[in-house]
């Protein structure tokens, strides 16, 4: 079961779940920096939902099917071709060998999903198969592909039934986003958290795995510069002495020497991975009991289509 | 500071998943770390130089009990002998040169000759206080005051390997290639990453650490 990359695009990666419990050791969560829509993609094709799939960046891949596949695609706002035939979105579609997927440009969003009946096969690294592309770890070679790259699949004892995601489970992706976040250690060294919070942000031209920044006039940060060194997480905002807030993502360090101002709370953080350059942000402060309690929420309305919600999100 | 009776006050919120727990500096953080890690009861456990954060399950446990827990587990005495018994590991290093690119500069800043500068960095034991950064990136403290300088002011995009960079009264050792902005002096021929073994990174926060100066041959001999 090969699948050949005959276009590798911007940055198309293997990602699968996360890594955990090894950030004293310097290794960052990595993983889909999407992880809902992952899940979701391999819920359609009857996989875990942590199953190794591909991550498509900002515009398009172009693979070759060699075999017949199931395979469906989530996240992004993106045009999708078999053939020259528009194809749905949040749905299984069914490929013979030979035929040729194409995604062309995201239209909204950052990252299209693309997972295959069985998940692909990959380097499993410090127990997970996601691609670390800073330490060339994981996925496939731990790069990101490359035009005539083959990929295999798993072999599946059954194929899975043609589904598609009900609308109520399609998250809407847009250019504007509202995250909820809370206070972290160094928020009160903020001239003026009203800068910070429950304002309009604007995302600058660099927003990638390892995280986005920010840009905008400069925040004041009452900091000599000179912060120990302290532990980061995926979501933290950091504001260095320039000014210019940083949202750290699923690569990010595991520490960090920069005042950390902010939190994206968990419930809002696999958004990240679906911010692009130029979108809209506004930052929503949430106190730690309020920010669970809509965790919670958010995991029981999930879990009637994503039953293992709670290890995803 | 062997009991930690009154560290409750000192646990702060850093975010709705994230405990920030002060500490006294980077193997009172170690050993702070290791023993909240060693309950099982949280996804991290990561020390910093004067804090450990704690990150859990907030679809299980909120954050008032994990602020009660955290609190409960710390008070439980540590064996303030675990740190002292740290294995010593040799780091032989090739200063300088293609591996060292920065050697040069550093002597000017500092004001030392390249092998007044050796001397000072291969004449004492250190400890590694943290991995953090990269995967498997050590900060190997204190240096001696003499070798005091800051950061590249532009990062390096691509550091190799085994690379070994001084900043911030620190010596940082590289285990993987990545990015980096410390002002690299030498590279280690030891391998640092051995991905499928259970220890897959060969130092550990906590460990002595001393360098020693190889030269080429030696450096070709060994990474053969």
């Amino acid at each position: 079961m090969t699948i050949q990359i005959t276009k590798a695009g911007l940055q198309t990666t293997i990602q699968a779940g996360p890594r955990i419990g090894l950030r004293h050791l310097g290794v960052p969560t990595s993983g889909a920096a999407d992880p809902l829509s992952l899940a979701l993609a391999n819920r359609l094709v009857g996989n875990a939902l942590q199953a190794a799939a591909l991550e498509v960046t900002l515009y398009g891949v172009s693979l070759r099917f060699g075999a017949a596949m199931h395979f469906a695609l989530t996240g992004a706002t993106a045009r999708a071709e078999l053939n020259g035939q528009a194809i749905t979105v949040h749905k299984t579609m069914a490929a013979v060998a030979g035929d040729e997927l194409h995604v062309a440009a995201f239209d909204a969003g950052a990252r299209v999903y693309v997972a295959f009946a069985g998940g692909l096969v990959a380097d499993d690294v410090l127990g997970s198969t996601s691609t670390y592309l800073p330490a060339g770890f994981g996925g496939y070679l731990g790069r990101a592909l490359l035009k005539n790259d083959r990929l295999q699949t798993r072999s599946i004892s059954m194929q899975p039934e043609v589904i598609q995601t009900p609308e109520d489970y399609q998250p809407l992706v847009s250019r504007t986003w509202a995250l909820r976040a809370c206070h972290a250690p160094e928020t009160s060294l903020l001239a003026d958290p009203g800068r910070v919070f429950d304002t309009n942000l604007s995302v600058g031209s660099r927003a990638d795995r390892m995280g986005m920044q920010l840009e905008g006039e400069k925040i004041d940060i009452l900091s000599n510069g000179r912060m120990c060194s302290a532990p980061v997480f995926p979501g933290t905002i950091q504001c260095p002495e320039d000014g210019q807030l940083f949202i750290l993502s699923v690569d990010a360090q595991t520490t960090g020497g920069y005042p950390r101002v902010g939190q994206i709370a968990r419930v809002d953080r696999h958004l990240l991975g679906q911010i692009r350059p130029g979108d809209k942000l506004r930052l929503l402060w949430r106190d730690e009991k309020t920010a669970t309690d809509e965790l919670r929420a958010k995991v029981e309305y999930w879990r009637a289509w994503l039953p293992t919600i709670s290890s995803v999100i | 500071m062997p009991c930690n009776a009154d560290r409750a006050s000192l646990i702060r919120s850093s975010g709705d998943d994230l405990l920030s727990v002060d500490g006294a500096g980077p193997a009172d953080c170690q050993a702070l770390a290791e023993q909240l890690r060693s309950t099982g009861d949280w996804l991290e456990c990561v020390a910093g130089i004067d804090s450990v954060v704690v990150q859990f399950d907030t679809t299980t446990l909120d954050t008032e009990t994990a602020r009660h827990r955290i609190e409960e587990e710390l008070r439980i005495c540590r064996a303030a002998s675990d740190l002292v018994q740290a294995p010593l590991v040799e780091v032989p290093v090739l200063y300088g040169g293609e591996f060292g690119p920065d050697l040069d500069d550093v002597c000017e800043q500092v004001g030392l000759t390249p092998d007044e500068l050796i001397e000072l960095h291969t004449g004492c034991e250190y400890r590694v206080d943290m991995l953090g950064f990269t995967p498997g990136f050590a900060y190997v403290g204190d240096l001696d005051d003499r070798l005091n300088v800051p950061r590249l002011s532009e990062p390096r995009v691509r550091v190799a390997a085994g690379s070994i960079g001084i900043a911030d009264g620190r010596t940082g050792i590289y285990a993987l290639a990545g990015p980096g902005g410390w002002q690299l002096i030498g590279r280690t021929a030891m391998a640092l990453f051995e991905p499928q073994s259970e220890e897959p990174f060969v130092l550990r926060a906590g460990m002595r650490v001393r360098f020693t100066a190889i030269d080429q041959q030696h450096f070709v001999a060994v990474t053969k």
